[in-house]
């Protein structure tokens, strides 16, 4: 048998690889270290060296300062850098000194909450206090809630059910709520968009019920690097909020490179699957044993890759040492995964980006990325899994032919140079926060002239009063209705009526396995469409529109469908413009009436049309925000018809470029061509939110218009292929020069700004 | 912060002292509207705190007839469980019947959660006077204060509460609403609770479609109710009320919930003549089988054993002997469980008792070759059924394979 590879020969031979499209080297850091603060309870301090923690890093200790100055913090901290520390401490000083004092932990799922529970649990154990900590969600049986609501110093949850269970419940929580020091929001980055504004609105109804028990809790949020860490927990919980970023972790030399796979198509400008190029990549590191963690972005992706690499190397290291990671598997299996991970026994893991968040399972030497994650912040948090104290370690992004991947290994400067993305949320998107106050007069009646937050809400209460919710008398509005408001809420979701999707492939055994707003169900649960849950592919067999049913099936195929939407829409308001030479840029609120007319099941590793059919759905209606732009004179003699097909191709850039640049979904925002706009009829773009009222995504868009149109216009002139392809302008050009006259019509945008 | 939003925020202050004075000065004219309509309901308002709720009060004879009883045989009842040595859930023994509070509520929706108002709160109790029977409404959102302590000034000196389906809903539901207004009412007192729907559905889960307190009424309590406003339809004509707040719209409902509190009182006697009747005279063969199922439940095993053989010959008297058996073993009798054990393998496809009989045979006899006799008969008896639960079946099936694996092979060793 050879000899193993150390990882410096193999960092050595692949930089002589010639597919790599861009390497970039990050210098090592050292430790930056404070003593333990003496006012921290000796029981603490002992639990902490049981556990080798003899000082503290410069950012726990500002935490544990900030918060025992009765501040409120957002830390930002990097993987694997001891975020749990900076609000653990305070919480469990606080406990410490008077055991009357309660917490309350919030992470966005149920299983991150029941990871922090047992970790919570072995330093608790360690303190020789007795300081109860218990996890609240669906699965805690009914004869341990009693124990939970009255004797739980520490709950730990998540908003759902903090939405559902615990507020419109509140009073079965009195003794939480009149002695609850510490909220402790983990993971604060994930809550932004709809679900994002949604928790903001149930943190209002939170701080409401506080208020009316007389406590004033402290926000303690740990977060992951975002461009807003302070404005966005600022926003959520409306309390000023300093900013903890020094982080004192320790950080070894870090090589980052971009790793673009061979060209294989040259006019349709198609590559190697990146999957195959994973594998190879993956297996050469594996046989050396140095343990490598592999990013797929769909479970099937990781069951694939999984299988693969286990009978790559099953002969050098056996194939119970590579293991998968997604979620579907058992707390337990996962547990049992993240110890073999820190112990050294398991030697790769290939995961979605469920390890993504703040799961503890050590540092490893090397990171693969199947892919652009999608958003410079998450790509961050899965390089981060790579990178041991005192070691060297790589992190390869292997891009897959989509436009946003082909973009990024094509301008590493746009990935490096940029601070990662904003989280955005719109509390105050009426919508939401017109169903919060209906859960909020449910838990307590409104004085009038009483605040929601931050938001003057009398013309909402005067609304639900005429809708016969609420009752108004007096001075108070009170509820008035025999519905439980909380459950026709979905806090993943804008708009209440959602279509509920059932998976039927086990005959036996129907399940809902997820839900969507039904202005998104029109394009992608027709029937027929291919419907990607959790990377699962599932084929719609019936959409029932009357009921609001989608039924599934699980399927295996290589293609996807994308269904056309003839769109109309009208502008309502227009609250900025800016008007140029040839130009109008606008935002305001629009009405978009939309219908599916056919849907296209276009190839998955090509990208090639393969078939059509026909869907029959009635109109819908959407209220939302858009951002628009219109050309008020065609300079460049395109005439009608190019110019409409050049408007389509731009569209479809500035589609893929929009998720790259707000940190979005794809389907969050709509792109629009119109050759005749109904306000202005001029050939026009509308960017809009997908969701009613919108979120904050097209104003973003407005602000941010000239960096959007120049990263469309890098995209096309950096795209190889001839004259429009796919993964730019489309192919349905009959102007010879499209991809020319689709960079001139951009620059014409943004010259003459 | 500009003079103007402290000046805002101080408002509220000065404010309130001007309101003390004034609200001071309003009360003795507190209106309320339809005055008459609600006296000649036998109600009247109760003023607290500026506010008032409206009280209804009305007097039954003990000797009137509701359905099948007369309210006066609660006494005697009660007499019956003081002079009954045994424990039961339902036992009133060391209490007086004027300690008993017949409760039931009328809320806006179903369900716990505290947004769910209750607007009426009613009970009955057996006094010397007759059946008093009081009602608690509340005339508006806002005003539960009144209402509540109107309420719990009456019934500090109760000690027991009697309703149905209450444990879960109606009291956790008071609680919930008295949380929200504590620091203005008294405390809510620690009542016992006999809570009649659990004994209900024992009794009568199998033969009711449903066991609501209609159907109970109906079918056990021979009451009929006359032009009754189902109780769904309480929230929405409450709604109404709010709006315009007549007595003629809610009057139905308060005449429902006195109904249901009414017989309360009748089913509790019922209940109780069924759980005491030791010789089985007026019980059908169900309630006469499940009288001596609550009872063993409740531990009282030697009254549950004596009870399950008036079952014996009669429709469940297969499961009656099982019962009886498993109490024998239970207390240590196996002579006593064996030849039940042994009829049961011999005349039915019982393969329960198979078990029995080879577990005996197996550790008391170490006869294997009987025991092997008893665990194969039984698994023979159990394949001939059909079973639902597939994963149940598997685990089932395991169990036997491996007790007669262990039984063939301590048989074969002995030889």
């Amino acid at each position: 048998m050879n000899r193993k590879q150390t990882l410096e020969t193999l960092i050595h031979d692949l930089k002589q690889d010639e597919n790599i499209a861009h390497w970039h080297e990050i210098e090592p850091e050292p430790a930056k270290m404070r003593e333990m603060p003496e006012s921290l309870d000796h029981r603490i301090q002992s639990a902490l060296r049981e556990r080798g923690i003899e000082q503290l890093y410069t950012h726990q200790y500002d935490a544990y300062n900030e918060v025992q100055n009765g501040n409120s913090i957002v830390a930002v901290t990097p993987t694997a850098s001891g975020k749990t520390l900076c609000y653990n401490l305070p919480v469990l000083q606080s406990i410490a000194e008077d055991e009357n004092s309660r917490a309350l932990y919030l992470f966005p799922t149920k299983a991150l909450a029941q990871d922090q529970r047992s970790e919570l649990t072995e330093i608790i154990d360690d303190m020789g206090i007795d300081i109860k900590s218990y996890t609240y969600d669906g699965d805690t049986s009914p004869n341990i809630r009693q124990v939970v609501r009255k004797a739980g110093h520490i709950v730990i949850t998540n908003p759902d059910m903090l939405h559902s269970a615990i507020l419109p419940h509140h009073t079965k929580w009195v003794s939480l709520f009149e002695n609850l020091k510490y909220i402790v929001i983990d993971e604060l980055h994930t809550y932004k968009g709809v679900f994002g504004s949604h928790v903001a609105n149930v943190i209002r109804r939170l701080k409401r019920i506080c208020n009316f028990y007389g406590s004033d809790p402290i926000f303690v949020c740990t977060s992951a690097t975002i461009a807003n860490p302070k404005d966005l927990a600022e926003q959520l919980t409306e309390k000023p909020m300093s900013l903890i970023e020094n982080n004192g972790a320790p950080r070894g030399r870090k090589h980052f490179v971009f790793y673009n796979p061979p060209i294989v198509n040259q006019p349709l400008n198609i590559r190697k699957s990146a999957t195959v190029e994973v594998n190879r990549i993956a297996k050469d590191f594996l046989k050396n044993k140095i343990q490598t963690i592999v990013f797929a972005k769909s479970r099937v992706r990781v069951e694939i890759i999984l299988s693969h690499l286990q009978e790559l190397v099953k002969k050098d290291i056996g194939p119970k040492s590579i293991r998968g990671y997604r979620g579907g598997y058992l707390p337990k299996q996962r547990r049992e995964i993240e110890r073999g991970l820190r112990s050294g026994d398991i030697m790769g893991v290939v995961s979605t980006n469920a390890l993504e968040l703040g799961v503890d399972i050590g540092q490893l030497q090397v990171c693969v990325m199947t892919g652009y994650p999608g958003s410079v912040a998450s790509t961050w948090q899965q390089a981060g899994r790579a990178g041991r104290r005192q070691e060297e370690s790589l992190i390869i992004m292997v891009a897959g032919s989509t436009p946003i991947d082909q973009y990024i290994v094509q301008h590493p400067e746009y990935f490096f140079e940029r601070p990662p993305e904003s989280a955005r949320i719109n509390p105050d998107n009426l919508v939401i926060l017109v169903d919060h106050v209906k859960c909020a007069a449910y838990e307590l009646p409104f004085k009038q002239n009483d605040r929601f937050g931050s938001m003057e809400i009398e013309d909402i209460l005067e609304y639900l009063a005429e809708e016969n919710l609420l009752h108004h008398k007096g001075d108070k509005y009170y509820w008035m209705n025999d519905s439980f408001p909380a459950h026709n809420i979905s806090l993943r979701s804008a708009s209440q009526e959602n279509v509920v999707i059932i998976d039927q492939s086990n005959v036996a055994d129907h399940i809902v396995i997820g839900e969507m707003d039904r202005f998104s169900a029109m394009t992608l649960l027709h029937d027929e469409a291919i419907y990607l849950h959790q990377g699962i592919q599932y084929q719609v067999e019936e959409l029932d529109w009357d009921e609001k049913k989608a039924y599934v099936r699980q399927v295996d195929v290589e293609y996807f469908t994308d269904a056309n939407l003839a769109v109309s829409l009208k502008v309502l308001e227009e609250d900025k413009l800016s008007e140029h030479d040839s130009t109008t840029v606008g935002f305001g609120d629009v009405t978009v009436n939309a219908m599916p007319t056919i849907f296209k099941k276009i190839k998955l590793s090509t990208f090639e049309n393969i078939g059509s059919g026909p869907i029959h759905l009635p109109e819908e209606e959407l209220h939302t925000t858009s951002t628009w732009v219109s050309l008020k004179e065609d300079k460049d003699q395109l005439g009608t018809k190019t110019m409409e097909q050049i408007l389509s191709g731009i569209s479809n850039v500035i589609k893929h470029v929009v998720p790259v640049l707000v940190m979005c979904d794809q389907n969050d925002v709509h792109v629009v061509p119109q050759i005749k706009a109904t306000h202005n009829n001029l050939p026009t773009i509308f960017l809009y939110d997908r969701y009613p009222g919108g979120i904050g995504l097209s104003d973003e868009l407005y602000k941010r218009f000239e960096e959007l149109v120049t990263s469309a216009e890098n995209l096309i002139r950096n795209c190889p292929c001839e004259d429009g392809c796919p993964a730019c302008i489309g192919t349905e050009h009959e102007a010879s020069n499209a991809k020319e006259l689709s960079m001139r019509l951009l620059r014409r945008l943004m010259e003459e700004r | 912060m500009s003079l103007k939003a402290k000046l805002n925020r101080m408002k509220k202050h000065i404010n309130t002292d001007e309101k003390k004075e004034e609200v001071k000065a309003v009360e003795p004219t507190l209106t309320v509207p339809h005055l008459e309509k609600w006296t000649s309901l036998d109600s009247e308002p109760f003023f607290f705190d500026d506010e008032y709720a409206i009280v209804r009060k009305k007097t039954y004879p003990k000797d009137h007839q509701h359905g099948r009883y007369v309210f006066n045989e609660l006494e005697r009842v009660i007499q019956r469980w003081n002079n009954f040595h045994r424990a039961h859930p339902l036992s009133s023994k060391n209490l007086n019947p004027s300690d008993l509070l017949f409760f039931d509520t009328e809320t806006t929706g179903l369900g716990g959660g505290v947004g769910n108002t209750i607007f009426l709160l009613g009970y009955c109790q057996y006094t010397n006077e007759g059946i008093s029977m009081n009602q608690y409404f509340l005339p508006g959102p806002g005003r539960e204060v009144p209402m509540y302590k109107a309420f719990l000034d009456d019934v500090q000196h109760l000690k027991n509460l009697v309703t149905y389906n209450g444990k879960a809903f109606d009291w956790p539901q008071v609680k919930t609403r008295h949380t929200l207004i504590r620091e203005q009412v008294p405390k809510l007192p620690q009542f016992g609770h006999f809570d009649l729907l659990h004994g209900a559905r024992r009794f009568w889960k199998n033969e009711m479609e449903s066991v609501r307190l209609s159907n109970v009424e109906q079918q056990k309590l021979d009451f009929i109710r006359k032009e009754d406003t189902p109780g769904y339809l309480a929230p929405m004509l409450y709604f109404e009320f709010v709006k315009d707040p007549d007595p003629d719209l809610i009057s139905s409902v308060m005449k429902h919930n006195e109904e249901d509190i009414l017989s309360l009182i009748t089913l509790y006697i019922h209940m109780s003549n069924l759980l005491l009747d030791n010789r089985g005279h007026h019980l059908s063969a169900m309630e006469q089988f499940q009288s001596a199922r609550w009872w063993e439940a409740v531990g009282e095993d030697d009254h549950a054993a004596s009870l399950y053989q008036l079952s014996i010959d009669g429709k469940y008297d297969r499961d009656a002997k099982k019962a009886l058996a498993k109490i024998h073993k239970k207390q240590g009798d196996l002579a006593k469980s064996l030849p039940i054990w042994i009829e049961l393998s011999e005349d039915t496809n019982d393969e329960e008792s198979d078990i029995e009989l080879a577990k005996y045979y197996e550790h008391k006899e170490k006869d294997y070759e009987q025991a092997l006799h008893h665990a194969l008969l039984g698994y023979q008896k159990w394949k001939s059924k059909k079973r639902i639960l597939k994963d149940k079946a598997e685990a089932e099936r395991i169990q036997y394979m491996k007790r007669i694996e262990r039984l063939e092979q301590k048989e074969a060793r002995r030889r």
